[in-house]
């Protein structure tokens, strides 16, 4: 049974989702852009855990996949990683600095997955693109992880497994 | 079995995320079958009615700007416009004084009307040509359509010039059909007025009045304008005859200053 803080999270995704379809693009700077649904996703699994951190991450990446036309699954997968990940990290770091640590653990590690299994097999050169993209969008993505950590409450600290 | 269960549920975290993983592989393998493009599409088709909402904030949100960028261009497109028209009409204007000039085979300058005296007593033009040009006192100044009045004094690189609707320009015509002479001058209505013609004269509307060639500024020929009024009155010795100008003064752009006045003595060939 969801309760009113699954509820909102929904919400939270949902609107994530709409804003990085629409709105992202304009506050990109040159192809650096923030990854929202990711913000939403780690601050989600640090309350619920891995397992539904991982089963959210594979479902939003999933939607995430089928809205863009590159691989299907390629996104699940990183999400999936991300969840979990962020699940298993809860309660590793001091509560001020859990939600930006776990983010740019989670961040690092999801762009890492994404651009090795997007560039197999091409000419792509793996360390540029993450010195192009990953640090910058995880920059990016941290910094709207502190505008997004100031409005809404991200240690719900007795929801927490213990 | 019992014990199968039991691993799971020890590692069920670990059997899930093999699971999502192996599952994201599968999909990456299957990538594209036709029911998942079916699914794309229609998610896409949502998401456009979602873009073209946004599409639309857009166009509202930017449509005063647009207003205002469009408002701009059509004033520097209107200007511009208005700009080529004039440049067509100077265009027609010069090609007419060429012609004029090639035709008659006169030594003329050309010249810009740039400006209208300051004098009180005296309506002349500025002209932008001088004695650089070789402009000097008492040369005539003419359009096609006509005489327009002399030179009254140059300088170097400008020069003034005396209209006939001035109250000292007197110029000597001649009827054309009647061949009958007398004085042209203005008394500050908007016509021109022809002095001395005896009553005895007929005198037609819409006969031509052009120099007599009597002057020695003016040469023969030049035409004057059309007579637009005949009167008469029994104790006077002369008709009362008004003269329209063939220049319309008011509106000279580009004139010729005459430098040889012997091109045209007793031609009459810029009266047509």
């Amino acid at each position: 049974m969801l309760n009113k803080g699954d509820l909102r999270f929904i919400l939270y995704f949902a609107v994530a989702l709409l804003l990085q379809l629409t709105l992202v693009k304009y506050i990109q700077i040159y192809n650096w852009r923030p990854d929202l649904l990711l913000i939403v996703l780690v601050a989600f699994a640090l309350q619920k855990g891995p397992n539904i951190g991982m089963t959210a991450g594979f479902l939003v990446g999933l939607v995430q996949d089928i809205l863009s036309t590159q691989y299907l699954g390629l996104t699940a997968l990183s999400k999936t990683v991300a969840g979990f990940l962020a699940g298993s990290l809860r309660g590793k770091f001091a509560a001020r600095t859990e939600f930006l640590l776990t983010l740019f653990i989670c961040g690092l590690m999801h762009d890492l997955i994404y651009f090795f299994i997007n560039t197999l097999g091409e000419n792509f050169s793996f360390q540029s693109l993450v010195v192009l993209y990953t640090i910058p969008n995880l920059t990016y993505t941290i910094i709207i992880g502190v505008v997004f950590s100031y409005f809404v409450d991200v240690q719900v600290s007795e929801e927490r497994v213990i | 079995m019992k014990s199968l269960f039991g691993l799971f549920n020890q590692r069920r975290t670990l059997f899930l995320l093999l699971f999502y993983i192996l599952l994201s592989f599968i999909l990456m393998t299957l990538n594209d079958p036709f029911n998942i493009r079916g699914m794309r599409i229609l998610v896409l088709q949502t998401m456009s009615v979602v873009k073209n909402i946004e599409d639309k904030f857009t166009y509202w949100n930017n449509l005063e700007q647009e207003n205002s960028d469009l408002r701009r261009q059509l004033l520097e497109v209107s200007i511009e416009n208005q700009r080529m028209q004039e440049s067509m009409l100077e265009n027609i204007r010069l090609r007419r004084l060429l012609k004029f000039k090639e035709e008659h085979k006169i030594d003329a300058v050309a010249a810009n009307v740039i400006g209208f005296g300051q004098e009180q007593t005296i309506r002349s033009l500025v002209l932008d040509v001088g004695e650089k040009e070789g402009i000097a006192k008492n040369m005539v100044v003419v359009t096609e359509k006509g005489l327009v009045g002399k030179i009254l004094d140059a300088e170097p690189e400008q020069s003034h010039a005396q209209i006939l609707m001035d109250r000292n320009a007197l110029v000597s015509v001649r009827l054309q059909k009647s061949r009958e002479t007398g004085v042209i001058g203005w008394s500050g209505n908007l016509w021109l007025d022809l002095n001395y013609i005896p009553k005895d004269i007929n005198v037609e509307v819409g006969e031509l009045v052009i120099t007599s060639g009597l002057s020695q500024i003016y040469p023969e020929g030049i035409k004057v304008g059309l007579v637009g009024e005949v009167e008469e009155n029994k104790y006077e010795l002369f008709k009362k005859i008004k003269v329209k100008p063939a220049v319309e003064f008011n509106k000279l752009e580009e004139v010729f200053v005459l430098t040889s006045s012997d091109s045209l003595m007793g031609e009459g060939k810029i009266a047509q």
